[in-house]
């Protein structure tokens, strides 16, 4: 049995920035729990950089371009008054990045450099070359380790224990030791991140974004808001779908078809490149099906072409996304165009947050920040750069309202989660025990398959239903996979196993949001709703479980300012 | 259909044993495509650690034929044509092995955390202002910035593998060297001070660290820095700093070692006298002339432009 005021769970920007707000309020018993070794983390792969206006490039730059920038990027489904309180943070949330140690790119007078980026109307994305997520995850670690923060390295968490509306901790599984074991928690903070492995063929994500804090919230009676705003980014590998960074159109890469045209002249005139993530994979993917690709059916793409930007610019402003085309692709972009087609990036909706001052759930001591939350800042499409401001703006407000939530409450009775790790016990013997059933790969695959194919870029009805209906049957099928691993230490096959079931539980999500919004907002994109209608759906959908039913409501967005207008770029 | 072999060492907790598993060739994958193609159809027991896919999150590494890569971008093709189509993959060396390929990293970030890898920034800087530095002084920190944390540099390091109880992970010393690079740290002073008793003096200079990285930083070099760092700071009565400099003097008077003189300035007389069983062993094996007093080189002029040429670079 272990216990803590504040338990923060995963280890991303979001988690290591929230551990790092409670351990401030120095009575408190913080923990950092983690699947992995925290420096893996996704916000590591983030590569171009983080927003905030710092006016360093673009003296005319100002928050409220900001908001307003990221309410249009969102297709106006984010909530503005999060939006403008998470703009307003965002220039001292990264002063204090610099003063943490995060290696900035400088600009002539010593400031930190901003470059362009998708959907911003001023240069306001500050980066470190094109390794900003990388930078910003290894000095947030360092400062745990300053700190002091006591991180459960390899723990996985099993199940949110809930008991009356109320939070009573959680089960986690000490891999290293193999263990399962109860914890009690006066607070978490869910910052387990995105959960684009459900497309597990064609992702960005690494094979650690499994969905496994949406999943358990699910679970434990919280709301999934906005599911069904999957993020495709443009720039995927055309082979692997591993990230190329907006940076590379940030910094005046261009886009070609077959023809060798830059083909968003036709779809975003004015902003070309730079226009919105949504809208350009689905040009690039129009360009594909309508035969101005290379290549054909899966393997079809377009090309990223960065030679006109010459040798110096690419090693200086892009070295990684070089050395990744030449490895992955066998390309060097100083020569040769990059193969690159949409590839799954980003979960904009996420964990129901319903205050996003404190980041707080509809649970009594359950937080959730970063990518696994939905606060909504972004929406129906996040704008390339928010990800990481979004991480240390909430994951910070998260850390902070946890810890004052635990100073509220008196730690629960252990005998529920006592009971659940039980349970879990129980279930780790049954599942490694079984010899028959479909193998956790096949399921994977499967489902990444029907996810791609009929609920990515472009989706329809028909094609969405034969998906659900894929999906139930997938779930059914999960019921009795077998676990062919009994030995407890480090057993990768059990974690595979419950990240599976986080994927099918998220997914299954997804595809009923995906559904019942009949119209084409952001990276929502329906053939036969193709335009937004804003009468019926300017709305948030939240998706909730009992048991295996799964139920769908609504609420309103919060729009302050801005009226919903026609998105044009 | 060409069969190629994983020889994986696997270890379940308790017991250590070798394990082969046969896959078909496939062309242009990947060292990690083999072992994913494992788990998924072979044996979902095998227990490793990947993540990214795309070298940046450090998570893959391991051992293949005795070379610590990036199991995710080390092609396999490539490797095969080096080693044939029987490939041996261990874990990291140097570090305690959990399951298979899976090491601990908790015992290497307490390591870190000793020697406070951390900024502490100049007091004009603020969280509330951030700081300043110039563009030439991010390139100087640029590179060490790239370190993944995968661990290859430690797995090959030979010293710590002879002993790592007076020695730190090789990237450490360029996590250290960072931040005394780092033109907005104030605290230069202290983190030299802080490494001179864990293993400054005592990297063997086999390179492995350089030549295993996978993200081109050379941990040796930053080691090398400290060190030159150490000894303007005047910290030269150490025996590695005394044995530098004795190095140092020989090469500039005659362009030769003298092995007695080098041994009696690095460790003084009563260390020499301790030494004592070895130089005779030495001498019986011909390797050591007591009496060998070395003449100036040919060409030992040019030595001498040569250590000039440095010592006006290090001061520019």
């Amino acid at each position: 049995m272990e216990n803590y005021d504040v338990l923060v769970i995963g280890s991303g920007g979001a988690g290591m920035r929230a551990a790092l707000e409670a351990v401030r309020q120095k009575d408190l018993r913080v923990g950092l729990m983690t699947k992995m070794f925290p420096t893996r983390s996704a916000t590591g792969c983030a590569q171009g950089g983080i927003n905030g206006v710092l006016k360093n490039m673009d003296p005319d730059d100002s928050l409220e371009k900001h908001i307003f920038d990221t309410v249009k990027g969102s297709d106006y489904l984010g909530d503005q008054d999060a939006i403008e309180y998470f703009v307003r943070q965002m220039p001292d949330a990264i002063r204090e990045l610099d003063y943490f140690g995060v290696p900035f790119s400088r600009d002539a007078e010593g400031r930190i450099a901003q470059r362009n980026f998708g959907g911003a109307s001023s240069p306001r994305t500050c980066f470190s070359a094109d390794v900003t997520g990388h930078v910003i995850l290894h000095t947030l670690y360092e400062q745990c380790l300053k700190h002091g923060v006591k991180i459960l390295t390899e723990w996985y968490l099993l199940q949110i224990v809930v008991k009356n509306g109320e939070l009573s901790g959680v089960v986690g599984y000490d891999m290293k030791n193999g263990s399962i074991v109860p914890i009690t928690a006066k607070a978490i903070v869910v910052a387990t991140g995105g959960a684009g492995r459900i497309y597990w063929l064609r992702t960005t994500n690494p094979f650690t974004s499994t969905g496994d804090g949406m999943a358990a919230c699910l679970d434990a009676g919280i709301a999934l808001k906005d599911p069904e705003f999957i993020q495709f980014h443009p720039t995927g590998l055309a082979d692997t779908g591993i990230l190329m960074s907006e940076a590379s159109r940030g910094e005046g890469g261009y886009l070609l078809n077959n023809q060798g045209e830059r083909f968003m002249s036709r779809y975003a005139p004015e902003k070309m490149e730079l226009a919105t993530r949504d809208l350009v994979s689905q040009a690039i993917e129009t360009e594909i099906k309508e035969g101005r690709g290379f290549g054909q059916g899966l393997s079809a793409y377009v090309q990223l072409d960065l030679r006109h930007l010459g040798r110096e610019k690419i090693l200086e402003r892009l070295p990684q996304i070089r050395e990744l085309a030449i490895t992955f692709e066998q390309v060097d972009p100083i020569e040769q165009p990059i193969p690159i087609r949409p590839s799954c990036h980003y979960t904009m909706g996420g964990i129901d947050v319903v205050d996003y001052r404190t980041c707080a759930t509809t649970v009594t001591g359950v937080y959730a920040a970063g990518e696994a939350a939905c606060v909504s800042i972004h929406g129906a499409n996040r704008l390339g750069g928010n990800s990481l401001a979004d991480i240390v703006a909430f994951g910070k407000f998260a850390g902070k309202g946890a810890a004052d939530c635990a100073r509220q409450r008196v730690i629960a009775e252990p005998s529920w989660v006592n009971a659940a790790a039980q349970s879990w016990e129980e279930r780790f013997s049954l599942v490694t025990c079984r010899k028959t059933g479909a193998k956790i790969s096949d399921i994977r695959d499967r489902l990444a398959e029907i996810m791609w194919n009929n609920v990515g870029v472009f989706r329809t009805e028909t094609e969405m239903a034969e998906a659900s209906t894929t999906v139930d049957q997938l779930i059914q099928e999960y019921q009795t996979v077998p676990v062919p691993n009994a030995n407890k230490v480090y057993n990768t096959t059990f974690v595979n196993y419950i990240e599976l079931g986080s994927m099918l539980t998220v997914a299954k999500a997804v595809v009923l949001g995906a559904l019942h919004r009949q119209e084409s907002r952001g990276s929502h994109c329906r053939a036969d709703f193709p335009d937004r209608d804003d009468v019926n759906f300017l709305k948030h959908t939240l998706i909730s479980k009992r048991a295996a039913d799964y139920n769908i409501a609504y609420r309103p967005v919060v729009v302050t300012r801005h009226q919903p207008a026609e998105r044009k770029y | 259909m060409r069969q190629i072999t994983y020889k994986i060492e696997r270890f379940d907790g308790t017991r250590k044993f070798i394990q082969e598993y046969s896959l078909v060739h496939q062309p242009g994958k990947t060292i990690l495509w083999g072992l994913i193609a494992i788990k998924d159809t072979m044996d979902p027991t095998l227990a490793f650690t990947a993540a990214c896919r795309s070298a940046v999150c450090g998570a893959c590494a391991v051992r293949v034929n005795g070379q610590a890569v990036l199991a995710c971008e080390t092609s396999l093709d490539t490797t095969l044509d080096r080693f044939g189509d029987v490939l041996t993959l261990a874990p990291l060396q140097n570090f305690s092995v959990i399951r298979d390929l899976v090491v601990d990293w908790e015992e290497k970030s307490e390591r870190l955390a000793a020697v406070k890898t951390w900024l502490m920034p100049q007091d004009g800087f603020s969280a509330q202002t951030g700081c300043r530095q110039t563009g030439s002084d991010f390139k100087k920190i640029n590179t060490q910035a790239g370190c993944i944390l995968c661990g290859a540099c430690a797995s090959e390091c030979s010293k710590l593998t002879a002993n790592s109880a007076d020695f730190l992970e090789p990237f450490t010393y360029s996590k250290v060297w960072k931040f005394v690079a780092d033109t907005r740290d104030q605290a230069a002073t202290e983190r030299i001070k802080g490494i001179l008793d864990k293993g400054l003096w005592k990297c063997l200079h086999c390179a492995e660290c350089i030549t295993k990285c996978p993200k081109g930083l050379a941990p040796g070099e930053d080691i090398a820095r400290l060190r030159r760092f150490s000894l303007r700071m005047g910290h030269d009565d150490s025996s590695g700093a005394r044995h530098a400099l004795a190095f140092l003097q020989d090469i500039a008077e005659t362009g030769r070692l003298n092995e007695t003189k080098l041994s009696m300035r690095s460790i003084g007389v009563w260390g020499s006298i301790k030494k004592l069983p070895l130089a005779l062993r030495l001498l019986r094996r011909g390797k050591l002339n007591p009496f060998h007093l070395p003449r100036k080189v040919a060409g030992h002029d040019q030595i001498q432009v040569i250590l000039k040429a440095v010592k006006e670079s290090e001061q520019a």
